[in-house]
């Protein structure tokens, strides 16, 4: 058959009661379409493309740096691209490739915590809210918008003001800003989740299960969540992006970790004493930004056009 | 101020003073003395014109008594005015006082005021204003503590007669008079204390007009400033000022090169140097060599650095000292600009003390050895700096950078103000990145931040040492000025050995104008308005 | 219809209490005190001095009356005074809200007049090059830091050029050309992000329209190309992209701090967060209510502009 066949059938397998089999089948036709997809689809490839680079060069960092990016050689400051420093040293002498490197895995290790944190937090408290409804989903809905009414940045600001502050013996620093990037995330997952949840809870297939005799929870998640992941999935690699944007945001603005980790931010800020003496030095840490960003937006595109079918004729 | 006054200093200038004026030819020493009658008063025809003058700072509020008003870089310090001036050479000299002196045991000064002399708003300043003034400024509830702590030896303030003001302080001391300079002891009419936030009336050169947090301070020339030039014209020459607060060196002097002011206050140490290679032809650039002295401290209260806790203390301080390298400081945070600092007071200053005992020297090897000796060599320690100085900031990372070289087990932090003095209270930091503004008297440094029982001392940095308390006792109420300045210098060869605390750089800033703007130049601390110079001698060339 | 209508309006006042009460909570939790500051030097050893300011300004009562009292001032409109510059708290908000909303509101619309027309094209000449070129750009648009962008505008229109002002702000009604002047950089700083965000989404909700049937029955029936864009399928597609692009002008509101920071704008964004810093409670909270206020209010404008204007949508 071809595959848009396939993929309708794919499609009307979700639709009937599933059985163990059938659900399995049914993601085997479904990742194979996605591989297909993912091959065919020229932004996710591109997007898939450069996040590897960005994953294997994060992961690779401890080799292919060429020095410590916080030993510091005031002898050798502001210095251009040379071969002994691939792009150059900073203000205080340090070497501009191996901060990028260090500073891009803690930012997108720290991206990534933050967005899973947020979404394990979200998706329980959006998708129970939902599908419970009435009071509770009344009362937890108007926390949520409580949250969604901070504007722009200032949830963020606030939180990371806080989370600075606490120090916890022990354990790793960057946790607390994990956790209160996540928790300032949650809101926007929460009502995300119980919009797919409303939707899907008047679905055919829901009634279904309960004229059977499913218990409600179980409802919820062996039917609901395989629907609604998809856009979680599309909104989670996006997000991504945007939670970098805002970490480069915060740190630059002085709430990022203290020098003399490395940080793309708050090198970028610092930079910007050396625009005209030293230009290169604020543009690097820019246009890594810019790169990782520009990776996780094209591969969030991609997996939008490939999972959500209506799209897919774009 | 005749060349000798300045040679001479405070004390002999005074004595000068007292002479004169009662020989009522008060007017043969200074260039200016208060009171010209009202018909008098003539203007400069041909000087005159707006200067608008970029400043890294603005005032928070405008009450100059709540509010600490930087009288270098905080446009609204043109308004302030107070007993005592100072001039180019940070030397006192009269202002609205026009003789002072201590009694015999140095606990009451006594200030005879020029009669006459006035508010923005005409009110006149009497001896009832003055003590109004002291006392609403020791009142905690309004003064700012920058402002209150120059007047903490303050018992009480008696009025003799309309034109007389005695003051009375707990302990004796010869330096009191410098503290009552405009800055940060300034009047402020009684009469309209209510508008003290909204529209202040001072009685400096400059009249309050408007004020835009963060965005413009007018100010209008004050017609009957008591101050003349050596023509009988009254200062100052221009017809006003216009404050822009731009906190971002790069933004200031960029605004500079774009004419959208004409004077900036400071520019960041990275611009320098090509600056004043570049604009020379167009552009003035004024060195302050001194606006204040950075310095590292130690947490002598408890701690790896405190003697209670550590029998080694000190010789952790030293190997610390000894991992940094203050040239790296220099070259690195300050760009070169400025000097290494090996005492409180620089080469500029009239008090700068000649035979002081150097710091440890830079030797890597020495500190890594000495940290492995000492006790406690491995313990955490924490740096901190205040973020609202990038030099204080810049300097910690870089002291973090050379401790770990030589191994120490060191983190750094940055935190607002609330917050560094928090940890101040709680003593939880070991090693601080901070700097003093220049003190117009050693007393005002030494006195606070040295001797042992002064408050701040015991909170910042713990430190004991008798000798030195002794001699900044004595040198308070010494009043020979080269006795004392040698006094001062043997309590910084102490202060070099034990390490409370590392002197490590002067802070200098580079002002800049173009070059229409005439007749300007800051005294050597920066202050862009003084006795006889800065921007109450400028004008705007046409 | 007015029922909803009420219905929503009253769900905003428990909105708004929550995000009062997290506001309150947060700063209450950071360390460091406005007193601290206060007492400098002058307070360690006297505990007077300290009681004084504390009664002073009120921080000597528990946590849970300082909120009551707040809130209860706060709904009659007193919203008390800046600790740090001691002047109304609502002047400061007076003078930084006006600020922002210029900024966000020209920044929104220069993005609109470049975005929509772009997005339209690229979607009618969908796989051409100009659509590909429109979804790269607007891409990559997305993926860059707008403080780089505003850094990197300052270096080449400010420094290099000099044609503008590296930052400051003018009062359009005072002085309406320096005014222009120092708002073209943000504005663009603002408007670039707005307009890459904006392209796309007017690129795929006119690609939504386009496929809809009556497209095709308008064609059919024998209307020009141009009306059946101009006048039907344009028009249903702005729908959603006008109302998103109300919730992203309420969104900057709070959003252009750092831009703010980097032009010297004196909006509302930089002044909370200076004021977080300087641990000015008064001004925190309330900038964040007011704030907080017109976002919600913005998103049920949007809301019943949307279901207005979309009839289909069912209430409710």
């Amino acid at each position: 058959m071809t595959e848009l066949e396939a993929r309708k059938f794919a499609d009307l397998e979700a639709i009937r009661a599933p059985t163990l089999g059938g659900r399995l089948a049914r993601w085997r036709t479904a990742l194979a379409n996605a591989w297909h997809e993912l091959r065919k689809s020229r932004t996710a490839s591109i997007g898939a493309v450069m996040l590897v680079l960005l994953f294997g060069a994060c992961i690779a960092t401890p080799w292919i740096t060429t020095y410590d990016p916080i030993k510091q050689n005031y002898r050798e400051r502001l210095q251009p691209p040379s071969e002994k420093h691939l792009l150059g040293t900073d203000r205080m002498g340090r070497d501009i490739y191996s901060r990028l490197l260090w500073g891009g895995r803690r930012l997108v290790t720290i991206a990534i915590l933050a967005v899973t944190f947020g979404l394990s937090l979200g998706i329980p408290y959006g998708v129970l809210s939902g599908y419970f409804g009435g009071r509770v989903d009344t009362i937890a809905m108007r926390f949520v918008d409580g949250l969604l009414a901070f504007p722009g940045l200032l949830l963020y600001l606030l939180i990371v003001t806080l989370a600075r502050e606490w120090k916890m013996e022990g354990i790793y620093n960057d946790m607390v800003l994990i956790f209160a990037l996540g928790f300032a995330f949650m809101p926007e997952v929460a009502r995300l989740s119980r919009g797919s949840v409303l939707v899907e809870k008047q679905k055919e297939y829901v009634e279904a299960s309960r004229a059977v005799g499913d218990g409600s929870l179980a409802i919820a998640l062996r039917q609901i969540l395989p629907n609604i992941i998809s856009p979680l999935i599309v909104n989670a690699t996006v997000r991504l992006g945007y939670v970098i944007l805002i970490v480069a945001a915060l740190s630059f603005l002085g709430l990022g970790t203290p020098p003399p980790t490395p940080d793309w931010g708050s090198d970028l800020a610092a930079a910007r004493d050396y625009m005209e003496t030293a230009p290169l030095i604020a543009a690097f840490p820019g246009l890594a930004i810019c790169y990782t960003v520009l990776a996780f937006n094209l591969f969030g595109d991609g997996l939008r056009d490939i999972l959500d079918p209506r799209l897919a004729e774009r | 101020m005749t060349d000798e006054a300045n040679k001479k200093g405070p004390e002999s200038t005074r004595r000068e003073f007292l002479t004169a004026t009662t020989a009522l030819a008060g007017a043969a020493l200074t260039a200016g003395l208060p009171g010209p009658a009202a018909a008098e008063r003539k203007r400069n025809p041909k000087r005159g014109g707006t200067v608008r003058f970029g400043t890294r700072d603005d005032s928070v509020g405008l009450d100059t008594h709540r509010n600490f008003i930087y009288f270098v870089s905080q446009p609204l310090a043109g308004t302030t005015g107070g007993l005592l001036d100072f001039d180019a050479g940070m030397n006192i000299v009269a202002a609205i006082a026009r003789e002072w002196e201590p009694s015999k045991d140095l606990k009451t000064w006594t200030f005879k005021l020029h009669q006459g002399a006035e508010f923005h708003n005409g009110e006149t300043i009497d001896a009832n204003a003055v003590k109004w003034n002291l006392e609403r400024i020791l009142d905690p509830k309004i003064g700012h503590s920058f402002n209150r702590s120059a007047l903490t030896d303050v018992d009480r303030v008696t009025v003799d007669d309309k034109w007389i003001v005695q003051v009375h302080l707990k302990e004796p001391s010869a330096a009191f008079d410098s503290n009552l300079v405009y800055y940060p002891v300034n009047l402020i009419a009684p009469g309209a204390v209510d508008k003290a936030d909204t529209a202040p009336v001072g009685c400096g050169p400059f009249k309050f007009k408007s004020w835009k947090r963060f965005d413009i301070c007018e100010l209008v020339r004050f017609e009957n400033f008591w101050e003349t030039d050596a023509e009988g014209n009254t200062l100052p020459y221009l017809d006003g000022m216009i404050g822009r607060p731009k906190k971002e060196d790069r933004v200031r002097l960029t605004a500079l090169r774009a004419n959208e002011v004409d004077l900036i206050d400071n520019m960041a140490y990275a611009d320098a140097p090509s600056f004043i290679k570049d604009s020379a032809k167009v552009y003035d650039t004024y060195p302050v060599p001194q606006v204040g002295t950075a310095m590292i401290t130690f947490n002598m209260r408890s701690g790896p650095f405190s003697e209670k806790d550590n029998p080694d203390a000190h010789m952790l301080r030293t190997a610390a000292a000894h991992a940094i390298d203050h040239e790296g400081i220099h070259e690195a945070v300050f760009n070169k600009q400025g000097k290494v600092a090996k005492g409180f007071y620089s080469e500029s200053s009239p008090w700068y003390g000649k035979d002081i005992k150097s710091w440890p020297a830079f030797d890597p090897d020495k500190a890594k050895a000495l940290r492995k000796k000492a006790k406690d060599g491995d313990a955490k320690l924490l740096i901190i700096a205040n973020d609202s100085f990038p030099y204080m900031q810049q300097s910690g990372e870089l002291v973090h950078a050379m401790l770990k070289d030589a191994g120490f087990n060191v983190t750094f932090e940055i935190h607002p103000t609330p917050v560094i003095q928090d940890k101040y209270n709680k003593a939880a930091f070991d090693i601080d990145s901070t700097a003093n503004s220049y003190r117009i008297d050693p007393d005002g440094w030494y006195s606070r931040n040295i001797l042992s029982s002064a408050p701040e001392t015991k909170r910042r940095i713990g430190y004991v040492n008798e000798k030195v308390d002794q001699l900044i006792v004595a040198a308070r109420v010494e009043l020979d000025k080269n006795k004392r300045r040698q006094m001062y210098a043997d309590v910084d060869s102490l202060v070099n050995q034990d390490l409370p605390l590392l002197y490590t750089h002067y802070v200098s800033i580079i002002q800049a104008g173009s070059k229409k703007l005439k007749g300007y130049k800051p005294a050597f601390t920066g202050p862009f308005q003084y006795a006889g110079g800065g921007l109450r001698t400028a004008w705007i060339e046409s | 219809m007015l029922a909803y209508i009420i219905r929503r309006v009253a769900y905003l006042v428990p909105v708004l209490f929550v995000l009062t009460l997290v506001v309150f909570t947060f700063v209450e939790m950071l360390p460091g005190n406005i007193i601290d500051t206060l007492v400098g030097n002058e307070g360690v050893n006297d505990p007077e001095v300290r009681k004084i300011l504390e009664k002073e300004y009120g921080l000597d009562q528990p946590v849970y009356i300082r909120y009551a009292k707040w809130l209860f001032r706060a709904v009659q409109g007193d919203f008390g005074m800046s600790l740090v510059t001691r002047r109304p708290v609502a002047v400061e908000l007076l003078t930084g809200i006006p600020a922002t909303v210029y900024l966000a509101v020209v920044g929104i619309s220069l993005s609109m007049m470049i975005a929509v027309p772009l997005g339209t094209i690229a979607a009618v000449k969908r796989n051409t090059p100009i659509d590909y070129t429109a979804q790269v750009t607007s891409l990559i648009g997305i993926s860059i830091p707008e403080f780089w962008f505003a850094i990197l505008c300052v270096l080449f229109f400010s420094l290099y050029l000099g044609w503008l002002p590296s930052s400051g702000f003018a009062n359009p009604f005072v002085d309406p050309w320096a005014s222009l002047k120092f708002l073209i950089l943000p504005a663009a700083a603002v408007g670039f992000r707005q307009a890459a965000y904006t392209t796309r989404l007017t690129r795929s909700s006119m690609l939504d329209e386009m496929n809809k049937e009556y497209v095709d029955t308008a064609r059919s029936v024998g209307l020009s190309e141009g009306k059946v864009i101009f006048k039907y399928t344009l028009r249903n597609a702005m729908i959603p992209t006008i109302t998103i692009s109300g919730l992203q002008l309420a969104n900057l509101l709070g959003g252009t701090v750092v831009l703010e920071s980097i032009f010297a704008w004196p909006g509302i964004g930089r002044a909370i967060f200076e004021a977080i810093l300087q641990r000015d409670y008064p001004l925190v909270q309330a900038g964040v209510l007011v704030l907080g206020c017109i976002v919600v209010v913005m998103n049920l404008l949007v809301d019943l502009t949307y279901r207005l204007l979309n009839p289909r949508v069912k209430l409710g």
